[in-house]
């Protein structure tokens, strides 16, 4: 595994720690993993933590899913974590970008029943 | 089963190695969503997959009937071919984006409410009966296997699988935690359904504790960890079949567990004791547990009808 994969599976399985020692070892945050996926793409969503930690360090919230357009806010908005869905939209992830369905951030909040994302990005 | 897994199924991150496999966080091209893939390599012969896997796999898809909301759903089987002697099967979760872990950790000081506590154990109980109605045991029960949704649910994850993965164990030593397992386990004497109400009364304590209540560094010192707090065990309820001895720990009086879970109340206390029995046939089961005074009180009505 390269430093750029544990970065990856570290914040997949919110690790905080092992994400922030990481990349005091010089990973690359937006370094790919190999499955062609930053570790901000991959990161459990639930773990504001961890989304926090990649994003001071320079995460970029705008990449998407080379097959499906999905971005992170997709995925945060997608899954109702509401904490994670402010983070990224601070640290300037677009909320008007649209996945391969057309569908933004807002639109899988509504149609998965998060009202409290769905109330926070419709007041952006 | 159907195959053609790598299609629809995009691994993004690998999340899990055992000693059996690994697992992957991947998206689901045509829904969008997140899945957890498994996959244990079995060895065929020419009658295809041998019947054990078939049994455990079939067993899976008949819990999946009952759509239990505590346990993640199984969404798909997929067998591949590797060659003439193996074949990859490969088990599609839903994927959940928090674990109980992350969970504690997030949960600002001083920690979860002992409304929040409750609820999510009468969940995880709740799941635990289901499993183990249907004969059904965990095995591996610790808060980054149970997962929690945005919207609070709890559901179990890696379950179900043991008897999959223990036809098929690969030789690389894996480090599993410790801090879970129950007397029996460490003490390699028989165990089944109790050891997942052991590591649940860890949790419970941990919910409260915000860190874990045994960290043991080695099966010995587990046991000696647990003995400080419960006390060491009368010489008839030291299992017969195990080769360590009794004599091996010093003769540990029980402490008050309230000395190492404070804010817990008389009745979660009681429970929790009720857990972490030694015996495991004196241990309370799930489905007795769910009722203990515990979870009768008003705080847990007026929960329930929120
Ligand atoms: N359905 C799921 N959704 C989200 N995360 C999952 C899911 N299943 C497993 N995981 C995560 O992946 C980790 C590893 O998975 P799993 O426990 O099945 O593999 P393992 O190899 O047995 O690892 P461990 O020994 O840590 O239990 C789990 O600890 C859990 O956090
Ligand atoms: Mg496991």
């Amino acid at each position: 595994m390269t430093l750029v994969d544990e970065l990856a599976t570290a914040a997949a399985k919110g690790n905080t720690a092992d994400v922030e020692y990481l990349l005091q070892e010089g990973a690359q945050v937006n370094g790919v993993n190999c499955f062609g996926r930053t570790a901000l793409q991959v990161m459990m969503m639930g773990s504001t933590p961890v989304a926090k930690v990649l994003l001071k360090y320079g995460a970029d919230p705008n990449v998407a899913d080379t097959s499906t357009g999905t971005t992170p806010l997709h995925d945060a908005a997608r899954t109702g974590f509401v904490d994670t869905v402010r983070l990224l939209v601070e640290y300037l992830a677009d909320p008007q970008a649209r996945d391969n369905t057309n569908c933004r951030p807002i639109d899988l909040a509504r149609a998965n029943g998060h009202e409290d994302v769905v109330a926070f990005l419709e007041s952006l | 089963m159907a195959h053609a897994t790598s299609i629809q199924y995009e691994p993004v991150a690998e999340i899990g190695g055992g000693a059996y496999g690994t697992v992957y966080k991947a998206r689901d091209t045509e829904s969008g969503q997140f899945v957890a893939l498994k996959s244990v390599r079995v060895q065929t012969d020419q009658n295809g997959l041998p019947i054990s896997t078939v049994r455990e796999v079939a067993l899976l898809r008949r819990l999946e009937q009952f759509d239990h909301p505590n346990v993640v759903r199984l969404m798909d089987v997929c067998a591949t071919q590797r060659s003439d002697q193996e074949t990859k099967v490969t088990l599609v979760f839903e994927h959940v984006d928090q674990d109980l872990k992350t969970y504690l950790e997030r949960a600002p000081a001083p920690g979860l409410s002992p409304g929040r506590i409750k609820d999510l154990m009468r969940q995880l109980l709740c799941g635990l009966t289901f499993l183990h109605s249907n004969r059904v045991m965990h095995r591996d029960l610790k808060p980054e296997n149970i997962l929690v949704t945005s919207q609070g649910q709890v559901k179990l994850a890696d379950f179900g699988l043991a008897r999959i993965y223990s036809c098929h164990m690969a030789l690389t030593p894996v480090v599993v935690t410790l801090w879970y397992r129950p007397p029996e386990v460490l003490l390699q004497s028989s165990y089944a359904t109790p050891v997942d109400i052991w590591s649940t009364g860890c949790i419970f304590a941990e919910m409260f504790r915000r860190k874990p209540l045994f960290c043991g560094e080695s099966e010995v010192d587990q046991l000696g960890k647990i003995f400080e707090v419960i006390g060491l065990p009368p010489e008839d309820e030291w299992p017969t079949d195990v080769t360590l001895s009794r004599k091996n720990f010093p003769p540990l009086m029980p402490r008050p567990i309230a000395d190492f879970v404070s804010e817990i109340t008389e009745q979660g206390a009681q429970l929790l004791l009720n857990m972490l029995t030694f015996d495991p046939l004196k241990r309370i089961s799930a489905l007795n547990a769910l009722e203990h005074p515990y979870f009768q009180d008003e705080e847990t009505l007026t929960q329930t009808k929120s």
